[in-house]
């Protein structure tokens, strides 16, 4: 049984990395990440779980960092949008999501590997229906989708 | 602000009974402070370490389904999908994947919404609440724990530990629909939950519960005359003109009551239909929804 | 970071956004910054009776706490000057911004709010359009005949401006009707909804201010810092880093002229960052609702001998850009028909509502809706097929429409026919499935801009343009005509953008107006430098400088390839170090209009390269509870040349997904009082992934003249304008009523089904 108080003294492991860090507890994981950690990869668009762009994956599950309390996050692994390339090659999702044209604005994308990166991980050969559903808690304003789902397909294809 | 993480139910007892508040994924409690609900418990204590409230155990007369379980696992854990079918219709319409991953069954029930979507499927299958404090655990009715929108009647003290649910006999089927305005990201807008028993073709029990058109889950009565025959289409339309008429719905941004009172009945007859459809032995994919192409689900 | 397994293309600024290291305005972090926060007025219709900072100010950790009397007294925005950076005495809507604070941290600008006195007196709110042109209605600006007005805007009363469209005789032709149908449509207002909430960050060094901002348009964003603060523009800097999405939403002067003032007094950089609430409500740009009413005479044969209209528009409280959209809206009821004799008459109102301003298409999604809706309205009254009826009155190359502008090459009627195709059309579907179909057209923009483009001793290449890249990937493109110029590799060029510290100015991000003018620009710049290097590759090649090409890296004699030198050693032989171009867009000619009048007449009375489109929708209607799925949108589209395919079948979808939203689930609700109810992404329902549906589209490709490079028109907002229309006519199908109200939620639907049209 691990104690906090006020000002907490917690590590957060991050992409492999562990990063001591001197936080109130209801510092919630996107802020501490963006602005004490300095990974801006994540993004905020909403505050209330409700768009998908704070999508990080917590041992592997992805969750709305935007509405998880840091604190929490102790002991356990936090995988972001900069921990997905391995030195200059870039993860398969991010070459084909470029290659298929589902990258506009950008601002969705990180959380939108995330959530894909997680379902793959899962189920290697989702149905064009599971990853919709899969992709489901990621809102795009630019693309219309299509394209972001070719991507995520081309890539279950890649890995199997 | 004080945050403790939990490793066993006796910490959150302890814990509970200094006034710290219970957090699982956050999802309703860390929401609700950055929408500027309320803000967040001066102590609280994070129980989603705790394996022992993970746990679904299938006895002979019942479930006993974890408090902490997620409602991820909900919609794919054999006993559940196989056996309270509603619940996993229900789980796997909640929110977006992340926030199904986070969210458990016990943060729903204890936050007592009328929109949970957990809720209706609980009340038809005679679930009750696990309520554990330093002197002991109680079990309460589902009806007697919920009191009023976000309003339970458990003690500050109290924790929700599990939800205990008789176990099906043979011939049984349970199935929540909900109406949703997209196909994902969605909360009910009034949603039905039925679980049936069949003898054959005929009706052995039915109970219909409703979400999102009354201060708290509704459970419809009155459904008895279904009672020993087949759930044909005079005895849906008569499942629909019940929940219709027993529903005291709102009208908000969501939906007028009007509308919410017609669609309660929708939803209240398809729930019942694929219940009787999965009690008969139809195999219907989890959730409903989605398999029967009901409205934006299709 | 040094990417080494791209696929063959990608978007310029594409690794940088899929490896998470490119910057968004809020990813950044001055030394020293302080967190801005704006007082909102949190009522619709007020006269002020006390504001007081006194003790915001005195809190520790506050750096500066700004209204309008610590700002210069100037009224701003285009059309009507009619608004001021801080309410000042009159609130006019929720969203209106009171004070500003800085503060060291969040907890204390809140406290610093928290302890501004704000007092007012609630007066009676304007929010119903047909109200506010009545006789006696309260005035949302008391003073509006005091403001200064540019331009052809006509203006009285709520009316800001009134715009009108007349040709031929309307009374006599609908007197020698067959038929005369009549239609009345409201559309609600709706949002841009970029997925980043919009962040700016402004420092002073001396007289000097640098903006870092999530803007579309950032020469506009100088004009309006510049104008509202009273400082030279030329010590105005905006940067854009990466922008999360606009669609409007993010065009104009906004909150940049606010956080530049704030750092100032604080004398300290200072950020600010929406929150999502934020974003919905303080904005000058949402999608205008309207009123439309529209009748139109025709003959048995199907032919359409005239039209009427009246439209209302919902201004808001202040004039953002949105003096155009009477016109706009008018051309839209009007439609992309041969229409002999028309008189449409269009007013922008003032209301309490935040105001309204361009969003994707302004007034294109609604006026194309009712149209589009009337179109079907008047076939079946005739017995028509809505496809016939549409083949036999849509304008095609040399019609003259219903403005008397006569069409050059355009291709409407191939985008009927193919959409229809690729439907289906006049299959037999399952019960409860319908097609709806619905033509729509959108001008393209010529506006100024310039490029400047080098290339260095070492070959490499730098284009600086004042284009913005809010994700369509029009700036992206630039970078394709360049290298086409230059017979070089794409890759090896890169772009300077988004900073008007560096580059000549132009419109940005709006308009649809990037490649057609930025891309213009770009092309003339780039043509210097070729010039240049054809000069040199002659002189090296003793060859005649008309016979040089450039391609693939290399300068080459026509017909003797053998002959050559590369690309990159003409660079460095040049005399001056490196190669310099810099170029402005040639004028087009503004198409002619013969035999109309207009009123308030804003820039849109002919259209220029006009852009078309034609969509199918099918669509699946749960009738028990209306609620709709659109299953399928089959498009096809003239934006004349397509230079980057892969960009302009993005912009096709996520257009269109935009108008299925807006179709089905967007749809802003205020409460009586006039402030939003709806102000956040769960009871504001953008589409997701789970809910799009198969899009197929096929581009019309006609060589434009009097266009933008290549023959190309514009694209970006195109998809946006008949998506809506197209799924009311597939729900009209498959209910056998038409709905009347925009979004078409399920409750509508149902509504409809009952017969109870509201």
């Amino acid at each position: 049984m691990s104690n906090t108080s006020n000002l907490n003294a917690v590590e957060l492991t991050v992409n492999g990395v562990p990063y001591p860090v001197a936080i109130e507890t209801s510092r919630n994981l996107s802020g501490v990440l963006r602005d004490e950690l300095g990974l801006t990869g994540t993004k905020e668009g909403c505050d209330d779980c409700e768009c998908g762009a704070c999508m990080v994956l917590l041992d592997g599950q992805p969750i709305n960092s935007c509405s998880y309390l840091a604190v929490q996050a102790q002991g356990r692994e936090i995988t972001t949008v900069e921990g997905l390339a391995e030195g200059d090659d870039l993860h398969p999702l991010q070459r084909n999501i470029l290659a298929a044209g589902g990258v506009q604005c950008g601002f969705c994308t990180p959380g939108m590997l995330m959530s894909a990166t997680a379902l793959l991980e899962r189920n290697p050969d989702p149905s064009q229906d599971e990853i919709k559903i899969g992709l489901s808690g990621n809102l795009c304003r630019c693309t219309g989708y299509a394209k972001i789902l070719d991507a995520v397909s081309n890539t279950a294809v890649e890995l199997r | 602000m004080t945050l403790t993480i939990a490793s066993s139910i006796d910490d959150i007892i302890a814990a509970l009974a200094a006034g710290a508040r219970p957090i699982a994924g956050g999802t309703d409690l860390v929401v609700g402070s950055r929408q500027g609900k309320g803000s967040l418990p001066d102590s609280l204590i994070a129980i989603d370490r705790v394996e022992a409230l993970g746990v679904i155990d299938r006895g002979d007369a019942e479930t006993r389904l974890g408090a902490g379980v997620t409602h991820a696992r909900l919609m794919t854990e054999p006993t559940i999908v196989d056996h309270f079918t509603a619940i996993a219709d229900a789980a796997a319409l909640v929110g977006s994947p992340a926030t199904r991953n986070v969210g458990t069954v016990g943060g729903n029930v204890m936050n007592g919404s009328p929109a949970m979507d957990t809720g209706s499927p609980l009340v038809v299958l005679g679930a009750q609440a696990e309520l554990t404090n330093a002197s002991g655990s109680r079990l309460v009715s589902l009806d007697e724990l919920w009191v009023g929108p976000g309003t339970t009647s458990a003690a500050p003290d109290e924790l929700c530990t599990a939800l205990v649910i008789p176990n099906m006999g043979e011939g049984g089927g349970s199935a929540y629909v909900r109406l949703e305005y997209r196909r994902a990201m969605e909360i009910a807008i009034v949603g039905a939950a039925a679980a049936v028993t069949l003898d054959g073709d005929n009706v052995r029990s039915i109970r219909v519960a409703l979400t999102a058109v009354a201060p708290t889950i509704l459970e419809v009565t009155g459904l008895d005359d279904l009672v020993g025959k087949p759930l044909d289409d005079d005895a849906l339309s008569a499942v629909a003109a019940a929940a219709s008429e027993q529903a005291s719905p709102i009208s908000d941004l969501r939906a007028s009551d009007r509308y919410r009172r017609h669609t309660i009945g929708v939803m209240a007859r398809r729930a019942a239909d694929a219940a009787a459809r999965r009690a008969s032995g139809e195999d219907i994919s989890v959730p409903v929804n989605r398999a029967l192409g009901v409205g934006a689900t299709a | 970071m040094a990417i080494t397994d791209l696929p063959e293309f990608v978007r310029a600024d594409g690794p940088d956004k899929v490896t998470g290291s490119g910057r968004y305005t809020a990813d950044m972090t001055l030394t020293g910054q302080l967190v801005a926060k704006f007082k909102y007025a949190g009522v619709p219709s007020a006269r002020v009776t006390k504001l007081d900072v006194t003790a915001a100010r005195a809190i520790p950790g506050v750096f500066a706490v700004l209204t309008q009397d610590d700002v210069p007294d100037v009224r701003y925005s285009y059309g009507i000057a009619d608004r001021t950076l801080f309410v000042k005495d009159v609130v006019r809507f929720d969203g209106e911004v009171v004070a500003a604070v800085a503060a060291i941290n969040d907890k204390i600008a809140q406290q610093a709010l928290d302890a501004i006195v704000f007092e007012y007196d609630e007066l009676p709110a304007v929010t119903d359009l047909e109200a506010a042109i009545a006789d006696g209605s309260p005035l949302v600006h008391a003073d509006l005949d005091a403001y200064e007005v540019t331009g052809d805007t006509p203006h009285y009363g709520n009316v800001g401006t009134h715009s009108s469209i007349e040709m031929g005789d309307v009374d006599a032709a609908l007197a020698s009707a067959d038929h005369v149908i009549s239609s009345r449509f409201l559309a609600d207002a709706s949002h841009a909804t970029p997925i980043e909430p919009r962040s700016v960050i402004a420092q002073w060094e001396g007289e000097r201010v640098t903006v870092w901002t999530s803007t579309q348009v950032p020469f506009d964003a100088r004009a309006g810092v510049s104008e509202t603060l009273e400082v030279p523009s030329n010590r105005v800097r905006i940067v854009a880093p990466h922008v999360g999405g606009g669609f409007g939403g993010k065009c104009g002067a906004h909150f940049e002229p606010h956080i530049a003032a704030l750092a100032k007094a604080a004398k300290r950089p200072v950020k600010l960052v929406f929150s999502r609430w934020e974003e919905f409500v303080a904005p000058d740009r949402r999608r205008e609702s309207m009123v439309i009413d529209v009748t139109t005479g025709v003959m048995n044969d199907g032919t359409i001998v005239a039209r009427t209209g009246n439209i209302l528009l919902d201004n808001g409280a202040y004039m953002a850009d949105s003096s155009f959209f009477p016109q706009a809206a008018a051309m839209h009821v009007a439609g992309p028909y041969v229409i002999p004799n028309v008189k449409i008459d269009a007013r922008l109102v003032y209301t309490n509502h935040q105001p309204s301003g361009s969003v994707r298409a302004p007034t294109a999604p609604q006026g194309c809706w009712a149209v589009e809706s009337h179109t079907d309205e008047i076939a079946a009254t005739i017995g028509m097929d809505a496809l016939d009826f549409r083949r036999k009155n849509i304008v095609t190359t040399g019609s003259v429409g219903a403005v008397g502008q006569t069409y050059d090459e355009i291709g409407l009627d191939q985008c009927l026919e193919k959409a229809a195709a690729s439907a289906g059309w006049g299959q037999e579907l399952p019960e409860g499935e319908a097609l709806g179909i619905s033509v729509g057209w959108w001008p393209s923009f010529h506006a100024p801009a310039g490029a400047y483009a080098k290339m260095h001793g070492d070959g490499a290449v730098q284009i600086i343009t004042g284009a913005s890249e809010c994700g369509t990937g029009s700036v992206m493109t630039l970078r394709m005509l360049a290298a086409d110029e230059l017979g070089i590799d794409e890759t090896s060029i890169e772009l300077i953008y988004q900073d008007t510290g560096a580059a000549p100015s132009g419109p940005g991000s709006s308009g649809s107006m990037t490649l057609f003018n930025h891309g213009r620009a770009v092309e003339r710049a780039s043509r210097q430098i070729s010039d240049q290097l054809k000069e040199l590759a002659a002189t090296q090649l003793e060859a005649n400088v008309d016979d040089i090409v450039l391609a693939n890296g290399v300068a080459s004699v026509a017909g003797t390839p053998s002959a050559s030198v590369p690309i990159v050693e003409l660079a460095g032989a040049s005399e001056d170090g490196e190669l310099l171009g810099s170029a402005s867009t040639e004028a087009l000619e503004w198409p002619e209009i013969v035999g109309s009048s207009c009123l308030g007449d804003q820039g849109f009375a002919s259209w220029m390269a006009p852009q078309f489109s034609c969509h199918v929708a099918r669509v699946r209607v749960d009738k028990d509870t209306g609620v709709t799925r659109v299953l399928e949108v089959h498009a096809a589209h003239d934006s004349g040349t397509i230079i980057n395919p892969m960009a302009a079948h993005g912009q096709v979808e996520g257009g269109i997904l935009m108008g299925i939203g807006q179709a089905l689930t967007e749809g802003t609700q205020y409460d009586d009082s006039g402030r939003q109810r709806n102000a956040g992404l769960l009871e504001y329902k953008l589409q997701t992934i789970a809910d799009a549906p198969k899009i197929s589209t096929e581009f019309v490709e006609i060589y434009t003249p009097n266009a933008g490079p290549k023959g190309a028109k514009g694209l970006a907002e195109a998809p946006n304008v008949a998506t809506c229309g197209a799924i009311n006519n597939a729900i009209a199908n498959a209910i056998g009523t038409r709905l009347n109200q925009l979004p078409m939620t399920a409750e509508r639907v149902w509504n409809a089904i009952e017969g109870e049209v509201e």
